[in-house]
């Protein structure tokens, strides 16, 4: 009963995102442009001392992108969620005998396969463009799960925003503060070339350990990063994430 | 008879110290469909909230279906179909798409909510615009898709919040009468409105709420009985006739004072109402009184409202 009422709801994310071109355009199209800016604009970088040994510059950024999209794919969720409750949709979920956890798993869900599309998208984007994977077929199957757990925490931290402010405009204000958080991790950029206050920060970032265990599945090479550690701080943002939005749902609901 | 819904002392407190329900008692009885009659800003949707368990209550209890609000809140919701006032649907999915979606959320499987939802958009009229974006319906197609929407699960007591606010005479009637079937069928109608006609059209019984409490309740019929009888007014062809009319029909009711302003009109209350102009005719014919034309009027729901709350309906002249 609740993989069914998960399952509607996460197809009506899909269904809304691919429709909406406000969501489309940034989630699928504004990574790829700011990878195409970062990959031309900064390759130079790779020429510097400590910079790790990588089949191209277009490949080391990529996993940024991927990361990036997660962020994007998250937001969306919680824009959506906000929409829904200034909208009044919401009041039409829980006007039905809908389990309430399955509002915000449904979303995460949503979220979590939209991730995926655009993992694939932009690797394959990438790839034309001359981004080679060492890691192989296992390699960028890993790097999706990854970024896709990734996706659900950064959706639960919008969806938790959403329920607790039920503002639409304030979650569309969010948008500069993703970008701080993919460049306060080392998404473009070797960690240890980072500013000693920048490298600091990074150090607890969990996307740092996202973006460096993508970059060391994509490469194969795992001196760039521990997928584990990447694994770890994804499932650790999911898990607690989904809490939090649960908790604020629930907390939305008792005081109704 | 059973109860579909039952309030006692219902209290809601807002923000600020504002009671938009202020110990409301009031049940609706299985099977029949209840007018919920007020102004904007009565109480009447946050009434409609705390039934299909949107709102929690300050204090009070309600039921629904044998169900408390509150502590059945579940149970609650599989009983119930609501249209509420602001029409929340998705306007980027198609009408199937979002019946086949509240299908399953009231726990349909795959193809029976297919087949649900091919024979709600058919029932409602909408299947032709079925797999088009909802964006672009009309308001009437937005209404009849909401309805659908809440009939899914062919729930025992629906919920219809101003479910004709906005739409245009054609429309609402079409509204009207997938309503008045659902009656047929047994289904429990809690209907708010601030429309005397449609309340009067289909409204079993009447509850008006002003200021958050029930302030007058009863068939529609009963309610105004209460406040006056109907009034026969003659226009006589001669305003010389005027005495000798009303000598004639002192009988048959109580004959208002006269007007100077209009001699040669001649008003009786009586309780027939209408079945008082052959007699009145006949009356006035023995006592060679010639007369233009006769016309009754009854008191309306409005007439109620105001002698029970001292102001009129907004949607009074609307409806």
């Amino acid at each position: 009963m609740i993989a069914r009422e998960v399952g509607a709801l996460a197809n009506r994310v899909l269904i809304v995102q691919r429709r909406r071109s406000q969501l489309l355009l940034p989630t699928f199209l504004l990574p790829l442009l700011l990878l195409a800016v970062i990959a031309s604009g900064t390759s130079a970088g790779r020429g510097l001392r400590g910079f790790p040994d990588v089949s191209s510059y277009l490949a080391f950024v990529v996993p940024g992108t991927v990361t990036q999209g997660t962020l994007l794919a998250g937001l969306t969720a919680g824009i959506m969620m906000a929409a829904d409750i200034e909208f009044g949709f919401f009041d039409r979920l829980l006007a039905a005998p809908v389990h309430r956890t399955s509002i915000v798993l449904g979303r995460l869900v949503g979220v979590m396969v939209l991730s995926v599309l655009q993992t694939i998208w932009f690797l394959a984007i990438a790839m034309l463009f001359g981004a080679r994977y060492g890691g192989g077929v296992p390699g960028v199957l890993g790097a999706i799960c990854l970024a896709a757990i990734t996706a659900v925490g950064m959706g639960g931290i919008a969806s938790a925003i959403a329920l607790r402010t039920g503002s639409l405009s304030l979650l569309q204000s969010l948008f500069p503060f993703m970008f701080v958080l993919l460049f306060t991790a080392p998404a473009f950029f070797p960690q240890e070339l980072l500013s000693p206050a920048l490298h600091d920060i990074s150090r607890i970032n969990p996307l740092t350990y996202v973006v460096n265990g993508i970059r060391a599945l994509l490469e194969g090479d795992r001196s760039l990063g521990s997928p584990w550690a990447g694994l770890g701080a994804a499932c650790g943002l999911a898990v607690s994430m989904t809490a939090v939005a649960t908790f604020a749902l629930k907390e939305r609901l008792r005081t109704l | 008879m059973k109860t579909a819904v039952e309030v006692e002392q219902l209290v809601r407190e807002f923000k600020g110290g504002i009671r938009a329900v202020d110990g409301l008692d009031l049940e609706v009885h299985e099977g029949e469909i209840y007018g919920f009659l007020g102004p904007n800003g009565a109480g009447k949707t946050t009434v409609v909230r705390i039934l299909t368990t949107l709102l929690r209550p300050t204090a009070g209890h309600a039921r629904v279906a044998g169900h408390d609000v509150v502590k059945e809140g579940d149970a609650v919701r599989r009983a119930i179909g609501v249209a509420l006032q602001e029409a929340a649907i998705d306007p980027l999915m198609t009408g199937r798409e979002l019946l086949r979606m509240q299908g399953a959320l009231h726990g349909l499987r795959g193809p029976e909510a297919r087949h649900r939802a091919t024979q709600l958009l058919e029932r409602v009229g909408l299947t032709e615009a079925g797999d088009r974006r909802v964006g672009g319906y009309s308001g009437g197609m937005r209404r009849r898709l909401d309805l659908a929407l809440a009939l899914v699960h062919r729930p025992h007591v629906l919920f219809l919040d101003e479910p004709t606010t906005g739409l245009d005479p054609t429309s609402r009637i079409a509204l009207w009468r997938e309503v008045s079937t659902l009656h047929d069928e047994g289904t429990t109608v809690f209907l708010t409105t601030q429309y005397l006609e449609e309340a009067e059209q289909l409204a079993d019984r009447v509850g008006i709420i002003a200021r958050g409490n029930l302030v007058a309740e009863g068939t529609p019929s009963s309610l105004k009985e209460r406040v006056k009888e109907p009034t026969v007014h003659i226009e006589l062809a001669d305003p010389e006739d005027a005495p000798a009319a009303r000598e004639a029909l002192a009988g048959l009711g109580i004959v208002e004072e006269p007007n100077p302003r209009t001699p040669t009109r001649v008003a009786l209350a009586t309780a027939a109402g209408k079945a008082a102009i052959a007699p009145v005719i006949r009356a006035l014919d023995e006592h060679g009184v010639t007369v233009e034309f006769v016309e009754v009027e009854t008191p309306t729901l409005d007439d109620v409202f105001a002698a029970v709350t001292g102001s009129h309906l907004e949607g009074a002249a609307v409806a």
